[in-house]
């Protein structure tokens, strides 16, 4: 068995409305081993969100433990999980979240930035990622200057300039049509395939949950289904 | 409008600086220039220095004679000097006259002062002719001046007889001397008095026990004449002078220093809250980066770097107009020849400048910077969603 790269052990996440105790998550346990394509499928308040937090290492549990390839990070300083988090995970988000200052070069070199990469080594990445994703010819505009589909192009390869073992995708098609969802939903299976990526994708869409080889379903902040193949999933593309 | 604190804060900064430390180096030459065993004459008195050079006050003859008659001394040198149109081959320009009495006080000069003439000659007592500063050659009229060439003073011609070398300071350099008897006639001042005396103590003399005998003797004399023993003249040794100039400057300083301090503060309240707005807007964004990698210390460093970029930015605005005013205070701004304003705007003045106001920024931007910092990458995303 492979080492996992993300593990949740018995994980619960507690947040206090007042004096009334809300449980996001109630001991789920889970693990993402290296090359999973993880689909994470749930209603809304189901717990996803906050799940997937867990597992980018962006909130600590209340209770319980998250590793990372076996180490647990609640022994971490803010620092130490801000390094870990750069180098081990890449983030897409439904609203892209480029900065709006920096163009698509500049947004895809922020993350090499942070982990001390030479200027001229992440000018070349990312301009070779840019490529990658099809936009060559948009690596000197800003993101107002882009459509939907190329700010999460540009996203995805924000998300690869690291060379992370692991990208999350929150509802990564979640603003575009469908057609350009499709489009970028190809470019994160080229992406798992060629590279043996770990992906894990949060979506409400079906369709796209066929793309993944793994489901997650989460209902009332516990998991309640945790297929190994998408032929579990009822839904076909 | 949160960097106008800044500018306004460095305005004050570097003006003052400038000025001070030109007044301070004037000073330092003219002390120089009257040498340690002079000691100057001037109506009025030193604790009112505004009405002692505004007042028009003037030693009379009987001053003058009393100042002679003291033990100790050995020649007076008087001088008086007011503004005038000097006209020189149809160009007229507006520049102090200097009335000297050449006859006393030249050897004053020679000796003591270190005047020496570039060209020409002294002129001749009683004759209508001057000598001109360096600066008056080619730097006042459009034509180079000559000599042996005239002008004309309030109507009157004077023949040029001889040009001054550099007398060390700008205003000596940009004036124009005569005998203090031709000046008195086209002044309409009166005869036998004067605006300063300037007294040569005899070889080896106390230039401070000289300096109390002509107060004493000068205060029987106004005694006499008015009736009052009120002190209306002034006897400064080169010491003195840099007393009352040091202390003079330090009360100026501190006065800038204050306000250039409270502009500063409000400067710095401004850009704190400029980046208190700044972090509130931009949480998302920090959020961003702190999920793509962006550790503690980064984001502390990104908004303290954006602060004092905008100090920096009113640095830049405050030196370049204190620099200018500095400038337009030099040229247009000389209230007496004797206090003659020098702007000195050093390489070293403007890097402080500069320094000082991103500092300034860096310090204000520290706690909206930290608040940033501190951000939890989870709630910043959250926020504004």
């Amino acid at each position: 068995m492979p080492e996992p790269i993300i593990k949740l052990d018995n994980v619960w996440k507690t947040y206090m409305l007042g004096k009334v105790e809300l449980h996001a998550l109630r001991g789920v346990s889970l693990e993402i081993n290296p090359g999973d394509f993880v689909c994470i499928m749930g209603p809304s308040g189901s717990g996803k969100s906050t799940l997937l937090n867990m597992i980018g290492l962006l909130d600590l549990p209340t209770k319980g433990k998250v590793f990372v390839k076996n180490k647990d990070i609640s022994k971490l300083s803010e620092d130490e999980l801000s390094q870990l988090r750069g180098e081990t995970i890449g983030f897409i988000f439904q609203e892209f979240n480029l900065l709006n200052h920096l163009d698509a070069i500049g947004n895809v070199t922020l993350p090499m930035v942070f982990q001390g990469v030479s200027h001229e080594e992440r000018q070349k990445k990312a301009k070779d990622i840019l490529i990658k994703v099809g936009l060559g010819d948009r690596i000197f505009h800003q993101p107002a200057e882009l459509s939907g589909g190329e700010r999460q192009r540009v996203a995805i390869a924000r998300a690869f300039a690291n060379d992370p073992e692991m990208v999350i995708a929150d509802e990564p098609t979640g603003n575009l049509d469908s057609a350009t969802g499709k489009k970028i939903m190809e470019i994160l299976t080229d992406f798992h395939k060629k590279e043996n990526k770990t992906v894990v994708v949060v979506t409400h869409d079906p369709n796209i949950a066929s793309y993944s080889e793994k489901l997650i379903n989460i209902k009332d902040g516990q998991i309640t289904v945790n297929h190994q193949t998408a032929s579990n999933v009822l839904w076909s593309r | 409008m949160t960097i106008l604190g800044i500018v306004i804060g460095v305005f004050l900064i570097i003006s003052l600086l400038s000025l001070s430390e030109g007044i301070k180096s004037t000073i330092s030459q003219q002390l120089r220039a009257l040498g340690g065993e002079t000691i100057l004459v001037m109506p009025g008195d030193l604790s009112n220095p505004i009405a002692m050079f505004m007042g028009g006050a003037k030693l009379e003859k009987e001053d003058l004679e009393a100042i002679k008659r003291t033990k100790g001394v050995d020649k007076i040198l008087t001088m008086s000097m007011q503004a005038a149109v000097v006209r020189y081959e149809d160009e007229g320009k507006t520049i102090f006259m200097t009335g000297l009495s050449w006859k006393e006080g030249i050897e004053i000069l020679e000796k003591f002062q270190g005047w020496t003439l570039k060209e020409g000659r002294w002129p001749v007592p009683g004759k209508r002719e001057v000598v001109i500063g360096k600066q008056i050659e080619t730097g006042v009229f459009e034509k180079t001046i000559k000599v042996g060439r005239e002008v004309v003073i309030k109507g009157r011609k004077f023949q040029i007889v001889g040009i001054l070398n550099s007398l060390g300071s700008k205003q000596d350099d940009s004036a124009i001397y005569l005998d203090i008897n031709l000046y008195q006639d086209i002044t309409g001042e009166k005869r036998g008095t004067a605006q300063y005396a300037m007294v040569k103590i005899e070889d080896g003399g106390d230039v401070n026990k000289i300096a109390e005998s002509i107060k004493e003797q000068l205060g029987e004399t106004r005694k006499r004449r008015a009736g009052t023993d009120i002190a209306d003249f002034s006897v400064i040794t080169s010491e003195k002078m840099g007393d009352i100039a040091g202390s003079i400057l330090n009360v100026i300083q501190i006065a800038i220093i204050g306000f250039a301090s409270v502009a500063i503060i409000v400067g710095g309240i401004g850009i704190m809250n400029t980046m208190f707005t700044s972090v509130r807007e931009r949480t998302r964004e920090i959020g961003i980066m702190k999920a793509i990698g962006a550790k503690n210390s980064s984001v502390l460093l990104i908004f303290l770097f954006e602060a004092g970029i905008i100090g920096f930015l009113g640095g830049v605005g405050g030196t370049i107009a204190g620099s200018l005013f500095s400038k337009v205070i030099e040229t247009y701004g000389q209230v007496h020849p004797l206090f003659y304003f020098r702007a000195s705007i050093t390489p070293e003045l403007l890097l402080f400048g500069l320094a000082f106001s991103f500092f300034v920024g860096c310090f204000s931007g520290f706690f909206p910077a930290r608040q940033a910092a501190k951000l939890k990458p989870v709630e910043a995303l959250r926020r504004f969603e």
